[in-house]
């Protein structure tokens, strides 16, 4: 009995050694992870490991071109994750990841130079509505009164007796910074911020789904997550459409980026010259977005 | 036990290894409290008394610029903790009377398994169903959003059930019998025996249930950061969208930098704040019947 119980202590023993062990293992990790980015091209071929976070936007072109390019390099591994372009902006200046993806310019302050700018594609912001809603067209001061919580109530702009519900994204969303910006006329001396009441969503993906199950609501939303939960509204006349956003009518638009630190090498530049390939541009960036070839 | 030398030896190694997992445990509490403590510093010192004031305004570019008052969302939690235990605390009480004192045997079994199974259900999903069933219900029925205080208490009652029912059972289980058969022997009916004889006898454990379901609505995030309403508004309405700290935190804290995160943190300090003062409670109501 007594030899039992000494057993299982060793075992417990060994089992928190294991993990300590595991723990420091996965420490080192981070620091090798640099290395295993630097190229090892053969006849082509990438292999390596390519790591890249950031804007929400950028997400979903960023891992539909890592996994096609993995399929052409089937010794490169592509990890993409979310996190907000503040988010990329900084893991890539400070080495977390290989490429950071941007919904927005960089800022002055975390221009520091080394950074290379990327233009991967050209989105359009819609202001979305509850289909519920019967507004169609919204002047630039309306949509402004309405995400300020100046215009309460839908029956102000030609709509139903009932009250708004805002739905904004958080605070360091590349997509409301350009909105609060473009939209609101917000500025770094004149902030402008969405109303007190209005619902703070993460990513377009809420936006998209708290728009579409509130009544009454209104929130912003990338071209591509449109759909038919939500209902599109004319900025000014003007539809929110790739066509008018490319004639310079549509205003509220932006260019997606992946930024590196330095000139890209490797398995790096092959991933970034994947997304900026014809293919990759026109099969799967043009559903969604406006290729970079066309604006540029 | 020092009888010989190689038993000794294991003894040493396994008292060795029990002492390393304790001070692992010990260790990390106290580091979670220090790095928390730390990390809040910077938003203390530069925003001061700022910090308990309503006016809520990051700035993303220049943190510094922002302010960062966070009374907003410490009301928010405590409304939606109030109305979550306002819910939650009587139904589960109830519950545990139900299957202790009237339930026959099987369908005791039944519900045990059941509230088991409630406590096992993912925060996540409990949020989902708030969000998809019970906001545009209540939006249905009030006008409104439908998000808000309202939303989140009866998520929050849902999922402080189980810790509320379970530790009720405890309190209850422990009375003596002789309780019970007394003030049926005086004539007492069920309910009488059970209102008069075994809830006030009970009731430091049932307190304690209470308190410890507290613990558990005010750290809750996901489910309430699915049904709250998420705006920065300090509600008092039951209809009205807010934030608690722990739904401000989860929100913002992938961009924050500088003193904005430190704000996020801060609103961790007076998280874990309240949570030391719940259990502080338990102790005080716990050490109460010791001296009686």
């Amino acid at each position: 009995m007594r030899k039992n119980c000494t057993r299982n202590g060793l075992l417990v023993g060994v089992v928190i050694l294991a993990l300590l062990l595991v723990m420091l293992a996965v420490g080192c990790g981070n620091g090798e992870t640099e290395e295993s980015t630097t190229p090892a091209k053969t006849e082509g071929e990438y292999s390596g490991t390519v790591k890249a976070s950031g804007s929400t936007t950028v997400l979903p072109l960023a891992q539909e071109a890592a996994t096609g390019f993995m399929e052409d390099n089937p010794d490169a591994t592509v990890e993409v994750q979310g996190g907000g372009s503040s988010t990329g902006i900084t893991q890539v200046k400070e080495g977390v990841v290989d490429i950071g993806n941007a919904s927005r310019d960089l800022k002055d302050e975390e221009d520091d130079g080394a950074l290379v700018d990327h233009k991967i594609a050209f989105d359009i912001i819609a202001v979305v509505v509850n289909p519920g809603v019967t507004v169609t067209d919204l002047t630039t001061d309306q949509v402004k009164g309405l995400f300020t919580g100046a215009i309460k109530n839908w029956s102000e702009v030609g709509g139903a007796d009932a009250e708004v519900v805002v739905v904004s994204r958080d605070q360091a969303s590349g997509t409301r910074e350009m909105f609060d910006q473009e939209a609101l006329g917000s500025s770094k001396d004149a902030p402008v911020v969405p109303a007190e009441s209005a619902i703070e969503t993460n990513s377009n993906g809420i936006m998209r789904e708290t728009v579409a199950s509130t009544a009454n609501s209104i929130g912003y939303l990338s071209y591509g997550y449109i759909n038919d939960s939500v209902k599109p509204v004319n900025y000014n006349g003007v539809e929110p459409t790739i066509e008018n956003a490319k004639a310079d009518t549509y205003p509220l638009a932006r260019y997606l980026h992946m930024f590196t630190n330095g000139e890209p090498e490797g398995a790096v530049k092959g991933y970034i010259d994947y997304v900026l390939s014809d293919a990759f541009q026109t099969d799967v960036v043009s559903k969604d977005y406006i290729p970079i070839s066309e604006v540029e | 036990m020092k009888g010989s030398n190689g038993a000794g030896g294991r003894e040493r190694v396994i008292r060795f290894a029990l002492f390393a997992m304790a001070s692992i445990s010990i260790f990390s509490v106290l580091l979670i409290l220090l790095f928390i403590f730390k990390e809040s510093l910077p938003a203390i010192r530069s925003q001061g008394f700022t910090l308990l004031t309503t006016n809520w305004s990051p700035n993303v570019s220049d943190p510094s610029a922002g302010s960062y008052g966070m009374l907003a969302f410490l009301n928010g939690t405590i409304l939606t903790t109030l109305g979550g235990m306002a819910l939650g605390a009587p139904l589960g009480v109830g519950t545990a009377v139900f299957i202790i004192q009237i339930a026959p045997e099987r369908i005791e079994g039944i519900l045990r398994r059941g509230i088991e199974m409630l406590a096992g259900i993912p925060s996540v999903i409990i949020g989902w169903f708030g969000l998809t069933l019970l906001v545009p219900y209540i939006a249905r029925v009030t006008g409104t959003s439908g998000y808000g205080i309202l939303a989140a208490s009866i998520v929050l009652a849902v999922m402080v059930l189980p810790t509320v029912v379970v530790l009720s059972m405890e309190a209850l289980k422990s009375l003596p019998h002789e309780l019970e058969e007394a003030s049926l022997a005086m004539g007492a009916t069920r309910w009488q025996t059970i209102r008069h004889a075994l809830l006030p006898a009970a009731r430091r454990g049932i307190l304690v249930a209470v308190i410890l379901g507290m613990g558990r609505a005010i750290g809750e995030t996901m489910a309430v950061q699915m049904v709250v309403g998420n705006a920065r508004q300090l509600a008092f309405s039951l209809t009205e969208r807010t934030s608690t700290l722990t739904s401000r935190i989860i929100t913002d804290m992938g961009e924050s930098t500088g003193v904005f995160r430190s704000a996020l943190f801060a609103q961790g300090l007076v998280l874990l704040l309240l949570v030391m003062l719940l259990i502080l409670g338990v102790k005080l109501v716990s050490r109460d019947k010791k001296v009686k």
